[in-house]
């Protein structure tokens, strides 16, 4: 698999990312579980068309913050606003916790890709990516197939409509999950390590269609441990150790300027792991 | 609902709950030897065995415990033998017992790592030495819990030896009200002592549980 | 036996049969319903409420189906419950029935993986959507064979219902024991039913749930 953009691609979202308004900001946000600090005080930002890619190592608290940004995980301090909405709490003094039911609204513009998937196992791939265009955008059975069927054929699985993801590869339940979750028009996209539970032959196809999303400017959050990913299509690199933002900013800044010693010992693992 | 109904009826419905106690104990006693006695018959290889013991294991586990209850009752005067309602209820419960506490017994002798065994075998140990040293003491273990399920379990199944007599705290309680006309009392009172017997039973086998673990 | 014997006795039977089927269904149904309904309150994030509910099994579950059948029937005239006692039975064993169903719904909705409902909830989906299209065709498997054999459990505990004097097939067969007094002759013909029915129903149980396994399949997010 290539891994490089076309230039057409990389120009297309380099102007995108002039659209400098934030998609998702995050400020001060802490959350611990007892008594261990899971996340300390992270400032965020992450504007639309971005492409941001949180690394570190694992318990540093990057999936929590993922998790966090659509409140499938409690923040305890600080605020996390999409489009200017703030997640999980109401707008009052003092803040509650929001229920799941009030949280639907904000929830059926950002979409979540899981690790682990999360198809459900007794319904075909189109009825997987049509079961939340009839119950949350109201469509009717023939026309949530109909664009069921197109998302399919966008992540290149048009022919697998009728199969259980029991049938599947787990790259080709991937790419159904992701079909699943564009076929909202979400406004912004978290993955949570998407190929890490991935044979990896199988990663290629994944991130080829996370790559076509970018391109096409979609936000995306993304955990992962695929270096070359983040190294090519982010924007931006968050690197996260022990619950803070250690650094940030552009991919060849982090990978190759910065100081920070734990983000060099953290890739000069990945380097070891990965090179033969 | 009259309060002192109860506190007259205590005595009797205490003592009467005693004699659940003991029975149930008794069934479970017994029912443990017959359940080891027909799991090893039913794993000893040889098919008559195996199946005689099926035969028992799915007819006291498909047949309703009342129905064996009045089937023994019925059946031992014909062969002869002259018992109280007493004896008859204690062998169908221990039967009845048996036959799940066999199949508990299969269970958690295949639980057993099959490495155990082998190892044994091959430092020469002899097949019962196997069986008595190794293979029951830690199925035996692995079904502690069970063993107080069952007693709980048969504590409610005591109850239906009322029908022939013999005079637990269901059949005390039936007397009572008959006599003193307040059935919503004195069954209330039976059922709290039930409850309290099988909650203590349930707190206890959870604390053995937890102390098997540890070991 | 003789079998003038069985036509002369035939029709009752034939009727008593009928009111343990009746009884077996109509408790099924309502201990089923219950028990589901209980699993949904239990949802509910309100302690009094899960505390009771808690309670409510834990009782029914620890003491014996009969004592609880004597308070709704001999008892129930003293709170102004006057109940006949099939309908007495009926309840009986609808309400014993749903503390155990209630556990095996609530195991069952336990089982179902979490990752399946955060993705319904992170695509917005409403709570009945949810449950109706996520949560409960992934129960089905694992809570079919308890449930199933929780109602063979139920078969059992009809003949129970006769000593509260329901004129079900027990109650049929000792009535004709007594007057023909053939106690020992009729009692085994009854344990001989009674063995036949509880292991069809068992081994229907186990076809349909090999069925059920069978339709869906393999555990989800099976690997390449």
């Amino acid at each position: 698999m290539a891994v490089t953009d076309t230039p057409t691609a990389s120009v297309q979202r380099v102007a995108a990312a002039d659209d400098t308004a934030p998609m998702v900001t995050i400020r001060g946000v802490s959350k611990a579980y007892g008594s261990n600090e899971v996340l300390r005080d992270i400032d965020l930002t992450v504007n639309k068309s971005e492409v941001v890619c949180l690394i570190g190592p694992s318990g540093s608290g990057k999936s929590t913050l993922l998790r966090c940004i659509n409140f499938l995980e409690v923040y305890d301090r600080g605020e996390i606003r999409i489009e200017g909405q703030l997640v999980g709490y109401s707008e009052t003094t003092p803040r509650r916790r929001l229920s799941n039911a009030e949280l639907r609204g904000l929830r059926r513009n950002v979409g979540m890709v899981f690790q682990q998937f999360n198809l459900w196992p007794h319904m075909t791939a189109l009825e997987n990516v049509a079961e939340a265009l009839v119950q949350v955008r109201g469509l009717d059975k023939i026309a949530a197939a109909e664009r069921a069927r197109l998302m399919l054929a966008r992540v290149g699985l048009a022919d697998k409509a009728d199969s259980y993801p029991s049938r599947l590869s787990g790259g080709q339940q991937q790419r159904v999950a992701i079909a699943r979750v564009i076929a909202m028009e979400p406004h912004l996209m978290l993955f949570d390590e998407p190929t890490s539970a991935l044979d990896p032959e199988l990663v290629g196809e994944v991130l080829q269609v996370m790559r076509d999303l970018a391109a096409e400017g979609m936000t995306m959050v993304v955990v992962t441990h695929e270096m070359g990913f983040a190294a090519n299509v982010a924007d931006r690199v968050a690197f996260l150790d022990r619950g803070r933002i250690a650094a940030f900013g552009p991919p060849r800044q982090v990978f190759h300027e910065s100081p920070e010693p734990r983000l060099t010992q953290f890739l000069q693992t990945y380097h070891e792991r990965n090179s033969f | 609902m009259k309060f002192s109904v109860i506190v007259d009826a205590l005595p009797h419905l205490l003592g009467a709950a005693v004699t659940t106690i003991w029975i149930s104990l008794l069934g479970v006693l017994l029912g443990q030897v017959i359940g080891v006695l027909v799991c090893v018959a039913r794993q000893s290889g040889n098919r008559g065995l195996d199946m005689a013991g099926g035969v028992y294991v799915s007819f006291f586990r498909g047949v309703p415990l009342l129905i064996q209850l009045l089937l023994i009752y019925y059946m031992l005067p014909l062969v002869g033998i002259d018992v109280p309602p007493l004896v008859a209820a204690i062998s169908a419960l221990s039967l009845a017992s048996g036959a799940y506490v066999s199949e508990i017994y299969r269970g958690s002798l295949n639980a057993v790592p099959h490495g155990q065994s082998e190892a044994a075998l091959a430092l020469g140990f002899s097949s019962t030495t196997i069986w008595t040293r190794i293979l029951l003491p830690q199925a035996f273990r692995f079904s502690v819990p069970a063993l107080v399920n069952e007693l709980i379990l048969l504590l409610k199944a005591s109850s239906l030896i009322s029908v022939v007599g013999v005079a637990e705290l269901t059949r005390t309680s039936q007397t009572i009200s008959a006599s003193n006309f307040r059935p919503l009392e004195i069954y209330l009172a039976a059922g709290v002592i039930y409850l309290a017997i099988n909650s203590a039973l349930a707190l206890f086998g959870t604390l053995v549980e937890r102390r098997l673990q540890q070991g | 036996m003789d079998s003038n014997l069985l036509v002369h006795y035939g029709p009752a039977l034939l009727r008593g049969f009928g009111v343990t089927i009746l009884c077996w269904a109509a408790g099924c149904a309502i201990g089923l319903a219950l028990g589901f309904a209980l699993m949904l309150l239990r949802r509910i994030d309100v302690k009094p409420l899960r505390w009771i509910i808690r309670a409510y099994i834990e009782v029914i579950r620890g003491t014996p189906f009969l004592i609880q059948l004597f308070l709704l029937y001999s008892g129930g005239p003293a709170i102004g419950l006057r109940l006949e006692a099939t309908t007495a039975g009926i309840l009986g064993l609808g309400v014993y029935g749903s503390a155990y169903f209630a556990e095996i719904f609530r195991a069952g909705y336990q089982a179902v993986p979490k990752g399946q409902v955060e993705a319904a909830l992170s695509l917005g989906m409403p709570y009945g959507g949810i449950l109706r299209r996520v949560i409960l065709p992934g129960m089905l498997v694992s809570t079919i064979p308890a449930l199933v054999n929780m109602m063979a459990i139920l078969t059992k505990e009809t003949v129970v219902l006769s000593i509260i004097t329901v004129p079900e097939l027990m109650y049929e067969m000792q009535t004709m024991a007594a007057e023909t007094f053939a106690s020992f002759e009729t009692i085994l013909g009854m344990a001989l039913f009674y063995w036949l029915l509880v292991e069809a129903v068992s081994r229907l149980g186990r076809r349909l749930e090999t069925r059920m396994t069978r339709f869906l399949s393999h555990p989800s997010n099976a690997r390449a």
